[in-house]
């Protein structure tokens, strides 16, 4: 089934929903869902507690699946993969950043980073590799296993590795949650210049207004709908329009 | 606390299963044991017991046999009903090829009809007459004879006398009848064909109202102290005490495989509850925050162990009534000379003993984590992650591990250099076990080292899974090398085993080779006289007028097995120490080097001798002969003509023939066969044969061997399987992490083999290093030149198979990785 999607979006779900459990007991986490993400663009997903935005973001991933609805990275329909081309493509095209555990406590952070490509099989190319580096401000620490590195300087290898193998769309998931606000600040500009310097697209779930201001658009979700959204947030717009969504 | 605790239980039961499935095979095991011992033992009682009640009095001699005349004396005596004499003597039966059956004479017994017949026959009847036979069922079935049949049975002046076959017994548990196989014939024909001369029991039965006792005083008083006089049911408690001595070794062999079973188990439950305890970190330091007290933490994991343990140690019990009785039909197949009917028995013994054991080695191995757990600081509850264990190796570690590994070394070092013999065989194995307790002190120093060694290949082929597979194989080394010494035990014990058995087979082989170059070995049975039994002195006479043979030695020796005569040279072959062969002539001996030591003697003195024709001789020394010679035990050798002077033309006690080159094996075989028609009871044997009968023997050892170890190293991979599963459990969200990073299933699949191939890899790699050293160490304590053999192919195929086993164990463990949510997974804390 073909979809008039925008040749411009990275990211694009139409119709998406999930629900957990049968029945009575049915949560219905996402109740229809239609949002587009634009190719280089810097997207944040808000949302109050338990309004599907992890959801959500799993789903756009692939890391989990819907109940029903399609959704399209590039030019591939996920809902319709098998696992194991779930697994190739989230290789391929996709970057993760999460909250917290970002990174294998057995390998340095230049073996974190290189991960992705390794697990794919590929040649880092040494001028990204430097590039990004140079970009994330690591480079005396590369060697360092992630027990020897702060909180922020963790989740910036982390940016880092997501970055490496320049994927279609990098989803971040509460990046900042664990860090304290100076971090935090850190590897939001780190992840703002690597879409405006890299042309990288992402997509973050967040619940905080400064971290959302980061991004260029902000959708909104209330009980699994998308109800809302901000272009060229701050921190004040964004907050206003959730103490709307709350009230 | 105790709810707790019993709530913790519940909730990680999949957790603890394989530990409860490591405790209640060794429980299993050591139950067994009993109950298979137990079971013989009231089986062998329930026999004795059931014929004896048949018997009132039992005279049996106390050296020599009872005359003819005692039994008249005893038939004769008030309050006897019956009497029988029992006869047992050999009487070679012939196979139907007319050959002596059995390299041991046929025994020959005395069975008889009547009230005192404690026979029992699986067909037909008792002999009713000189010309009828008995046989039992395992000889008949062997050399193919049924009821009806005629056979043919030696006498005492070796003529053949014909039977008919008229009945099939059952020797029960007599374990010289089962070994020579019996016939039984009626009395009178029973001491004429064995030419017994009198009975070695005789059997008395009570008249009505005379009891036993009554009747043993009254045959005292008749016969006085010559004979032991026992009540039937004195005589059935002396058998099966008899019967319970033979089987206190089968315990002791057993128990031994039992307890290397339990120490892997122990092993394995150290590292299980060491691994629960870490994971629960924050569960513990949360119970500390609410005011437990560190006893009621290091108690509450002792309680759990204790659950644990017990639930496993019923287990055990149940698994050893099922072993028990495994053993007792793999007996009763192999035709073990033993009661295997009875049904199995669970005394409360092995009961206590079971859940003793199962219950103390778990608790006890518990104890060590359990301290651990105490060491948690309540603030741990707040910590959000798990931190890694890094581990250092301790100043005390290395001081203790070093006292081992050279206590050890130098117990080995006294026992090859210093003692010989068993003493220093049983020193070189406590010296391999204290050496052995260094390695687990230090292994988890080795671990990483031997884990990059062992993870070399994986790492280069198998790509990103194979690189952090290895690396997670060397993450905790103390967890590592605790689960890889668990196979490393059995390994060790297997390559020793596959070492010594090697070499010794090895080492008779190639003496055969060297020392007897020849191609048939003759040899009389065993069984017709006291002492060595001897071929009739024709033989080699006989065989050397055959066109085909082309050599003939004989192998002559007095009886007391000190002054042998010099056989063909041509044949014999000794290491010449000093002297020479050829000045061994009359008046002369060559003396073994181990004699001439013990006299004192040297080539040229003279040495007494003692023979039976020429009394005491003074000969002089002409040569002094190795170790290695034809004769190794020999201490003298004499030329052949003294030796007739000093013993007579007495018959040897083997005969080696060397077929003429270009003789075919068939051809030279049917020859001598032919040749030996006139003498069935000499025994022909191929040297083919000899190297079968010892690869035989030595396949069957180790096959026992390595059933009993079975069960340890069986263990020891569940211990794996434990450990791979509880750090896959703990390594959640690294598993998920990968997966959304890009990794397929089957490559996780692959990663977490690969880590347990590492593992069982680097287990086996210390277990075969170990046992062969050790294997070497205990064959320099055998006196004798042995040969060093390391059976590469085998030692190989335990690597192989150690690898392969801990890619096995990993299947489960990895599945459930696999098939994890990432979601889910990553979510988890």
């Amino acid at each position: 089934m073909t979809m008039t999607t925008d040749v411009r979006a990275a990211v694009v779900a139409r119709g998406l929903s999930k629900t957990y459990g049968q029945g009575d007991a049915a949560v219905h986490a996402l109740r229809g869902i239609d949002v587009s993400f634009a190719t280089g663009a810097f997207t944040a997903i808000m949302g109050p507690s338990g309004s599907g935005k992890s959801t959500l973001m799993h789903c756009l991933a692939g890391l989990d699946t819907v109940s029903s609805g399609h959704v399209h990275i590039g030019d591939a329909d996920i809902t319709t993969l098998s696992d194991k081309q779930l697994t190739l493509l989230r290789r391929e095209r996709i970057g993760f950043v999460f909250q917290a555990f970002n990174l294998l406590p057995t390998l340095t952070a230049e073996q974190n980073i290189r991960l992705p490509l390794e697990i794919a099989g590929r040649q880092a190319d040494q001028v990204l590799m430097d590039r990004v580096v140079e970009t994330v401000g690591l480079r005396d620490r590369l060697s360092h296993k992630p027990s020897q590195l702060s909180g922020g300087q963790q989740q910036r290898v982390a940016v880092a590795r997501a970055l490496i193998s320049k994927p279609q769309v990098i989803f971040a998931d509460e990046p900042t949650g664990n860090l304290d606000s100076r971090s935090g600040a850190e590897v939001l500009a780190f992840l703002r210049r690597s879409v405006r310097e890299l042309g990288q697209t992402i997509v973050m779930v967040t619940h905080d207004p400064v971290a959302a201001s980061y991004a260029d658009r902000v959708v909104f979700l209330r009980d699994g709908l998308l109800v809302s959204e901000v272009t060229q947030p701050t921190p004040q717009s964004v907050h206003d329009m959730l103490l709307k969504l709350e009230a | 606390m105790l709810r707790t605790t019993l709530a913790g239980l519940v909730a990680h039961r999949l957790r603890l299963l394989l530990t409860s499935l490591a405790i209640t095979l060794g429980v299993g095991f050591i139950a067994g044991t009993f109950v298979l011992t137990d079971t013989i033992e009231q089986g062998f009682r329930q026999l004795f017991t059931a014929d004896a009640a048949k018997v009132a009095v039992a005279v049996t001699p106390k050296d020599e046999l009872i005359p003819a005349k005692v039994l008249d004396e005893l038939t004769a005596l008030p309050g006897v009903s019956g009497a029988q004499g029992l006869v047992r003597g050999t009487a070679p039966l012939l196979d139907k090829s007319g050959r002596a059956a059995g390299s041991t004479a046929t025994s020959g017994i005395s069975v008889a009809a009547g009230p005192l017949d404690r026979t029992s026959y699986v067909a037909g009847t008792a002999p009713g007459g000189p010309g009828e036979a008995v046989l039992d069922e395992n000889t008949a079935r062997t050399r193919q004879f049924a009821v009806g049949d005629t056979i043919t049975v030696l006498d005492l002046a070796e003529k053949r006398r014909q039977f008919t076959l008229v009945g099939l017994i059952d020797v029960g548990v007599d374990q010289n009848l089962a070994y020579t196989g019996a016939v039984g014939f009626d009395t009178a024909t029973a001491l004429e064909m064995t030419g017994a001369k009198g009975y070695r029991e005789i059997d008395l039965a009570a008249s009505a109202g005379v009891s036993p006792e009554t009747l043993k005083k009254t045959v005292s008083e008749a016969l006085g102290q010559t004979y032991t006089i026992k009540t039937g049911e004195e005589l059935a408690r002396k058998l099966a005490l008899d019967s319970n001595v033979e089987l206190d070794y089968l315990v002791l062999v057993l128990l031994l495989f039992g307890c290397v079973a339990m120490f892997v188990a122990a092993l394995v439950i150290y590292n299980t509850f060491n691994i629960l305890v870490a994971q629960r970190t924050r569960e513990m330091a949360l119970l500390r925050c609410i005011g437990a007290t560190r006893g009621q933490v290091f108690r509450s994991i002792l309680l759990e162990s204790a659950v644990v343990g017990l639930v496993s140690s019923v287990l055990g019990l149940l698994v050893g009534l099922g072993l028990g009785a495994l053993g007792l039909a793999a007996l009763g197949r192999f035709d073990a000379p033993v009661p295997t009917g009875a049904s199995v028995a669970l005394t409360p013994r092995t009961i206590v003993l079971g859940l003793v054991v199962g219950l103390l080695v778990t608790v006890v191995a518990a104890v060590l984590p359990a301290r651990g757990a105490t060491r948690v600081a309540p603030i741990a509850a707040l910590r959000s992650q798990v931190e890694e264990q890094t581990f250092r190796a301790g100043l005390a570690r290395s001081i203790g591990a070093g006292l081992l590994l050279a206590g050890g070394l130098a117990l080995t070092a006294v026992a090859i250099w210093v003692l010989d013999g068993n003493t220093g065989l049983l020193v070189a194995m406590g010296g391999g076990a204290v050496f052995f307790l260094g390695v687990i002190v230090i292994g988890p120093v080795l671990m990483s080292p031997l884990g990059a060694f062992a993870g070399w290949v994986p790492r280069k082929v198998f790509g990103v899974p194979g690189r952090l597979a290895v690396d997670n194989s060397r993450r905790n080394p103390k967890r590592a090398a605790t689960t890889t010494v668990a196979l490393t035990i059995g390994v060790t014990l297997m390559t020793l085993i596959s070492v010594i058995t090697a070499s010794t087979r090895e080492t008779v082989v190639s003496s055969l080779d060297e020392q007897f170059p020849v191609d048939f070995m003759i040899t009389a049975q065993y069984g017709r006289e006291d002492g060595m039994p001897l071929v009739p002195a024709e033989v080699p006479a006989t065989l050397r007028a055959l066109p085909e043979v082309g050599l003939v030695a004989e192998m002559r020796q007095d009886d007391t097995g000190e002054i042998a005569s010099l056989p063909d040279r041509a044949v014999f072959r000794p290491e010449v120490v000093s002297g020479s062969l050829a000045a061994l002539t009359t008046g002369t001996v060559a003396l073994s080097e181990t004699q001439a030591k013990n006299l004192g003697a040297k080539v040229g003195d003279d040495v007494p001798l003692t023979t039976t024709k020429a009394g005491k001789v003074e000969v002089k020394v002409a040569a002094l002969l190795g170790q290695d010679s034809l004769n190794g035990t020999m201490p003298y050798t004499v030329p052949a003509a003294d030796f007739d002077k000093y013993f007579g033309a007495i018959g040897p006690v083997r005969v080696y023939v060397k077929v003429k080159d270009g003789t075919a094996a068939d051809v030279s075989r049917r020859a001598v066969e032919a040749a030996l028609t006139a003498y069935p009871t000499a025994q022909l044997v191929s040297a083919a044969d000899v190297r079968g009968e010892f690869d035989d023997a030595f396949d069957m050892m180790f096959t026992i061997f390595a059933a009993l170890l079975g069960l340890a190293i069986l263990i020891s991979l569940l211990g794996i399987a434990n450990t791979l599963s509880l750090s896959v459990h703990e390594r959640t969200r690294e598993s998920a992490l990968l997966r959304a990073l890009g990794l397929t299933r089957p490559q996780l699949r692959g990663m977490l083999s690969i880590e347990a191939l590492v593992l069982g890899l680097v287990g086996a790699l210390v277990g075969v290093v170990i046992g062969v050293a050790f294997g070497w160490a205990a064959l320099q304590t055998i006196p004798n030149d042995t040969v060093f053999v390391v059976p590469v192919g085998q030692v190989l195929l335990y690597l192989v198979l150690s690898a392969l086993a801990g890619v096995l164990a990993a299947v489960l463990p990895a599945r459930r990785a696999a098939n994890a949510s990432i979601v889910g997974s990553l979510a988890a804390s």
